[in-house]
């Protein structure tokens, strides 16, 4: 949708997810860092609707199959850092 | 897309970041992000990308065990 | 109305409604049918959305994972696969 506006509904959502995450990120409710671990996938459902209202597909592509393995990374650093 | 199943995924995202911001369960804010997948891939679907569609709903379970391990380390 | 159309707006209104109950639900075991039950609507409205060959394999994708993802939430959360 080049033409006309610019506020698609994946716009707006992806808007309202990435601010609602990166807040959610920063003051986490229980802090502790699983928390924060599982807080920090919305903003990247944002950033992957943001990428979808601007048509990007390759970048869809690379960000969706990259977020896991940076999840796994994530989760591993938690496990030699609360570990025995 | 018309009006009625756009509003209803739109809410089922939002739903779904209420519920994980606000859940103090690890495994209810697990689900709550689950229903975020839901209201997004429709999206997805609707835009024409099938092969992007295919590829996250093969890989977001994959990013939900790698968390799962986390959860079951912190509940023992 | 054509038939999809209807057929549509049944999955989608199924959709709406278990997400609803899935938020208001307070215990976390009880969350875990309506989450499928969720999960059941879209993988069938994905189908209905796009008139497509391909989508028939995305819906199958959706559905295969959302499955697992719910089963293997439910399993961690019984206690695991160790159980000595």
């Amino acid at each position: 949708m080049q033409e006309g506006s610019h506020l698609t509904p994946e716009f707006l959502l992806g808007g309202f997810l990435i601010l609602a995450g990166t807040v959610a990120v920063v003051f986490p409710r229980p802090k502790t860092y699983l928390v924060r671990i599982i807080n920090l996938e919305l903003p990247a459902w944002g950033l992957l609707l943001l990428m979808l209202a601007y048509n990007e597909t390759l970048a869809l592509l690379t960000f969706g199959g990259v977020s896991a393995i940076s999840v796994y990374i994530l989760v591993r650093v938690l496990q030699k850092t609360e570990g025995p | 897309m018309n009006l009625l199943p756009m509003l209803v995924f739109g809410l089922l995202v939002v739903l779904g970041t209420g519920g994980t911001i606000l859940e103090r369960d690890p495994f209810a804010k697990l689900i709550s992000l689950s229903l975020i997948a839901a209201g997004v891939i429709p999206f997805v679907v609707d835009r024409g990308y099938l092969d992007v569609a295919i590829a996250l709903a093969l890989i977001v379970p994959l990013s939900t065990f790698f968390l799962l391990m986390a959860c079951r380390r912190d509940r023992t | 109305m054509t038939p999809e159309e209807a057929a549509l707006t049944v999955c989608v209104v199924v959709a709406a409604y278990a997400g609803i109950r899935v938020l208001l639900e307070r215990n976390t075991v009880k969350k875990l049918p309506f989450l499928n039950v969720c999960s059941f609507a879209v993988a069938g409205s994905i189908v209905l959305i796009l008139p497509h060959p391909l989508t028939i394999i995305a819906a199958a994708a959706y559905f295969i994972g959302t499955t697992l993802e719910s089963n293997a939430i439910a399993s961690t959360y019984a206690g695991g696969i160790r159980e000595e």
